[in-house]
């Protein structure tokens, strides 16, 4: 079974520096945030450049370059709602260290997306959800089914998915954490792969307490199937627990010296 | 061939009732197409569907049969490629080839050596499973009284029947039926005529055809004429070719899930080389990958030895580890005197320790006591190997009439054992050995020259 | 329907490591054997077992062959260079047993060095039982062998620090991890040695072994798991070749050392061992073994003989 895969999150425009960085097409602040993350371990780096409505087809390939061009080995997931934004990125987009994933699809106004990725050979991530954050499980599985019935038509095949159940916030939605579990594991159980954003988990808790919920919570989706995460790689907590539930999964050999690799 | 999760979508009513338990028709295929649900659960599935799906959920590779009363074994089965997996299940079987062409000479040679190969290993009799019997002069009296003449001899082989002219396989089978012989020699031109005789006398089907692609065309016609007790041969006859069939034959059952190659496959050995050690190389490596019969040529103890021995420990599940038999062991000209140790039941525990004390060349006794087939330590700590289940030993197997000594000699590893023996076996003494066997030799050395 | 080949997937592939002027060993990206997937890379290798002292201990039928010459180690390994071409030798300092001669380092690395100038093929160094003792042999052979490529067998856990330092790291020969079939101890070692600051293509790997019957299932799936690891899983930690020191082995068990007069029923004792040699050899080349030990003139041409049909 292949290891755990991890998103490195920290190239988004929320960030002010990267915001800016973006605007004055700087990439020394690009690049800064890349190599931490890639040191620390990220699988893929995911690079949001927002909606981008006016730039994104020229913004998006001028970022993808530049992190290429810096990080050869390291694959990217184009994280935008401009369509033309991610075409005109895998157009200049680098295979060599993998597939680039497309941040992302849901069963409404954004199925489309997964046109784009059967069209290009690209990985897409499929969020179970058609307007805002989907009512139950019922509602996620639906989307879940409709998503996989349009890669279907589109010729695109389901290990280029990333199914992304929606993890919501604990601070607020506690009672819904077991759902959101359960929804993993019963997209895993359809042998379809899944990701999330853990920084959903413990968006507004205290900063000493975000790495600990997002660890935990990662290892209990994990057990529930989950097979990759968007996630702030620069959290060792995180990175740890990752490799040790990858470790009890059977997905690697253990050796004693194993968080040293 | 298997179907996967989309395919077998198409088979189902696609109404999402959620009466199956799944919250949709989708969810519930994909659990299908991973065999981890009964077909059976949903409600409203047609018989042509169920009947598709049934087929495409059977498993992977056969198991089929041969032989006949003490003498019949499964082949096939396996579910892995790699025993770590799970396990391996069916061992594959040895067998020697025969002729009507050879001497009399030679047949008469080949007999003796099947008959002298007869042993025991960790419970298991070892022997030639199989003689194999080529048809090559097209004469059928004297292919009949081969085969009567060696079957009479070598009371324990099952009969393979060699050939591919069908009326010669009809008499054949007719005589020898009853012994559950393997009919070998389905081909493209005779397959119609093999399988109905194979069909009528319930016989494991040999198929055979020039490589993979055109073994795989006879297989489908011989599935649609309805039989499916079979042993596949690609053809090959040297040792990269034959290594390239098994390997593929049998991935494409396992890996791709495609039954048309999900049988037991024939690796003819005999034809790989004129040598005998060359040929046991071969058997070897086919014994690991993945041959369910092996034809060699002739047998003795030089090539049965290692291959039986492999072939045991290959096939050893494990989640099972081997036992050896509890009791006394004699190991070199022991006797009354000779110093007495104890160890665990764990095969390959004893196999080092007893090898080490051969290797000492003091003659010497072991003690087997029932320690639940594990290592040393393991076994003490499970509270298998303790003061009880020791004396439990020396009164079970006599060794107080047996032998005159009353010292027993343990693991290093388990000194704390001492006292809780002493007090279970009055009038005994406690010697503790090495904490490794690797240094017992020198250990019995010194043991014997202060015990004179 | 038309036969489809199932595909395997590799993302791995064996270092390729050079012993001695350019005997290379690994360099395969596929399971061993399996051409028809890929690069099965360089032909494993066979090595030929020889002592620096008599081999008194070994059955009459293998002495016999090697009587003339062993009381020499120069000799010994040149006679069976000039007879049987082994692709290296392993000189076994048998005689620096603690329990035995207990030889000093300083006159074993003597020894070494008089082989190592007599021969035209690389050498494998291997130890006695003490571990502590061959950490003090295996640094004063390296140094007296410095930078000439050769293996040291082995580096174990507890001596595996003064084993890498010097052989490894001061002296350029390279290191071979033992690791007695203890597959979280063979990934183990690998990283600690490579954490020495040796690069991962100057060592090579001793998973353990045994002969066919005895345990060898535990060998069999001990190495099946570690080729897997590196191939399927490409954990860079176990892309390192292995080399079976099989002669050690199988030369020790009942089979090979009854005589005829111990057991009459099993016929000739030399090919009893012979068998033995040879199934254990290719057992574990059938696991993906890079290279194996042997000590019989006629196991060598037989596995030899296996090697080139399977890699031809």
């Amino acid at each position: 079974m292949a290891r755990f895969l991890t998103i490195g999150e920290r190239i988004h425009v929320i960030s002010p520096t990267i915001r800016k960085a973006l605007e004055e097409r700087n990439p020394e602040p690009i690049i800064k945030r890349a190599r931490e993350q890639v040191e620390a371990g990220a699988h893929y780096l995911d690079v949001n450049i927002g909606p981008a409505d006016r730039d994104g087809e020229e913004l998006m390939p001028w970022v993808v370059k530049v992190l290429q061009e810096e990080f050869p080995d390291t694959p990217l997931c184009l994280d935008t709602a401009n369509m033309k934004a991610l075409e005109a990125g895998i157009k200049v987009y680098d295979r060599k260290p993998g597939k680039p994933i497309i941040n992302s699809a849901d069963a409404g106004a954004r199925i489309d997306m997964i046109n784009l990725a059967a069209e290009y050979d690209a990985m897409v991530i499929g969020l179970c959800a058609k307007d805002g954050i989907p009512r139950d499980n019922d509602e996620r599985i639906m989307y879940c089914t409709e998503i996989l019935e349009r890669a279907m038509e589109a010729g695109l095949s389901q290990e280029n998915i990333l199914f992304d159940p929606l993890f919501v916030v604990i601070k607020g939605m506690q009672d819904k954490q077991q759902e959101v579990l359960e929804a993993v594991r019963q997209i895993s159980e359809m042998g379809l792969y899944t990701t999330g954003g853990l920084s959903n988990v413990s968006n507004g808790c205290p900063r000493e307490l975000r790495g600990l919920i997002e660890a935990t919570f990662c290892a209990m989706a994990i057990q529930c199937g989950l097979t990759s995460a968007i996630i702030n790689p620069l959290d060792k907590l995180v990175m740890d627990v990752i490799k040790t539930a990858d470790l009890i999964k059977e997905r690697y050999l253990y050796a004693d010296s194993y968080l040293d690799l | 061939m298997a179907l996967n999760g989309m395919q077998i979508y198409k088979l189902l009513p696609q109404k999402n009732c959620k009466e199956c338990g799944f919250p949709t028709c989708l969810a519930f295929a994909m659990k299908l197409a991973q065999g981890n649900v009964e077909a059976e659960k949903c409600p409203y599935m047609s018989d042509d569907a169920k009947a598709k799906l049934s087929e495409a959920t059977a498993p992977p590779m056969r198991t089929v049969k041969f032989g006949a009363g003490d003498f019949e074994y499964a082949l096939g089965g396996e579910t892995v490629l790699f025993r770590h997996e799970k396990t391996f299940v069916n061992r594959p079987r040895f067998a020697v080839m025969f002729s009507d062409a050879m001497s009399s000479d030679e047949v008469d040679r080949k007999i003796k050596n099947v008959n002298e190969v007869n042993y025991t290993r960790i419970s298991e009799e070892m022997h030639v499973e199989i003689a194999a019997f080529k048809c090559e002069r097209e004469d059928k009296d004297a292919f009949i009284s081969l085969i009567k003449k060696v079957t009479d001899s070598c009371p324990k082989v099952v009969p393979m029947i060699m050939t591919e002219n069908t009326e010669i396989a009809e008499e054949a089978v007719r005589q020898f039926g009853d012994k559950g012989p393997i009919l070998f020699g389905a081909n493209d031109q005779n397959y119609e005529a093999m399988v109905n005789l194979a069909k009528d006398h319930k016989l494991l089907l040999g198929v055979t055809a020039a490589g993979k692609e055109k073994l795989y065309e006879l297989v489908e016609k011989i599935q649609k004429a309805g039989y499916k007790e079979l042993l596949l041969d690609a053809g090959s006859r040297n040792l990269k070719g034959t290594f390239d069939d098994m390997i593929n034959i049998r991935r494409t059952a396992l890996l791709s899930g495609d039954r048309t190659f999900g049988y037991p496959t024939v690796a003819f050995v005999c034809d790989m080389a004129q040598d005998k050690m060359m040929q046991l190389a071969c058997a070897t490596l086919f014994v690991e990958k993945y041959a369910s019969i092996i034809v060699l040529s002739d047998i003795d103890y030089s090539i049965a030895l290692p291959l039986f021995a492999l072939r045991q420990n290959i096939f050893t599940d494990p989640q099972r580890p081997m036992r050896i038999e509890q009791g006394i062991y004699k190991i070199g000209a022991a006797d009354e005197e000779s110093p007495l140790l104890v160890t665990v039941d764990f095969a390959l525990t004893y196999f080092i320790v007893s090898g080490e004390v051969e290797r000492s060349k003091v003659p010497a006794w072991i003690l087997i006591p029932d320690a639940g087939g594990y290592s040393v330590l393991t076994a003490w700590a499970a509270g298998k190997f303790n003061g009880k289940s020791i004396a439990k030993a020396v009164k079970e197997f006599e060794v107080e009439n047996k032998l005159k000594t009353r010292e027993l000699i343990i693991p290093g590893k388990v000194a704390v054992l001492k006292a809780d023996i002493e007090d279970e076996l009055p009038g005994w003494k406690v010697v503790v050995g090495t904490e490794e066997a690797a240094t017992l030799t020198n250990f019995l050395r010194n043991y014997k020259q202060a015990a004179s | 329907m038309a036969y489809k080949m199932p595909v395997q997937k590799y993302s791995g592939k064996i270092n390729e490591v050079t012993i001695g002027n350019g005997l290379k060993l690994g360099g395969e990206s596929v399971l061993p054997f399996y051409s028809f997937d890929g690069d099965i890379g360089n032909k494993p290798a066979i090595g030929m077992e020889i002592w620096d002292i008599y081999p008194e201990s070994w059955p009459k039928c293998l002495q016999e062959i090697f009587k003339d010459v062993a009381d020499d180690p120069a000799k010994w390994a040149n006679f069976c260079i000039y007879n049987y071409s082994p692709d290296f030798i392993c000189l076994k300092f048998e005689g620096a047993s603690p329990d035995g001669l207990d030889r000093s380092p300083e006159e074993c690395a003597e020894i070494a060095k008089k082989v190592a100038e007599s021969v035209s093929v690389p050498l494998v160094i291997a130890g006695c039982q003490s571990n502590e003792k061959n950490a003090k042999v295996f640094t004063k052979v390296a140094e007296a062998l410095a930078d000439k490529n050769f293996v040291f067998l082995s580096a174990v856990e507890s001596n595996y620090k003064e084993v890498g330092a010097a052989v490894g790291m001061a002296y350029g020969n390279i290191v071979a991890a033992e690791s007695s079939v203890d597959l979280n101890l063979a990934k183990q070692l690998n990283i600690l040695i490579t954490q020495l600051g040796i690069k991962p293509d100057r060592m090579v790997m001793d998973p353990g072994c045994s002969a066919v019957g005895y345990g060898f299932e535990y060998v069999v799936t001990t190495m099946d798991r570690i080729r897997l690891a590196a191939l399927q899983q490409n954990d860079t930690t176990l892309q390192v070749p292995m080399i079976l020191p099989v002669s050690f082995e199988t030369w020790k068990v009942k089979e090979s050392v009854a005589t005829e007069d111990d057991a009459p029923e099993w016929g000739s004792q030399e090919e009893r061992a012979v068998g033995m040699e040879i199934s254990t050899a290719v057992g574990v080349l059938g696991a993906g073994a890079n290279a194996v030990i042997l000590r019989h003139p006629r196991s060598v041409e037989v596995v030899r003989n296996f090697i080139n049909q399977m890699t031809e």
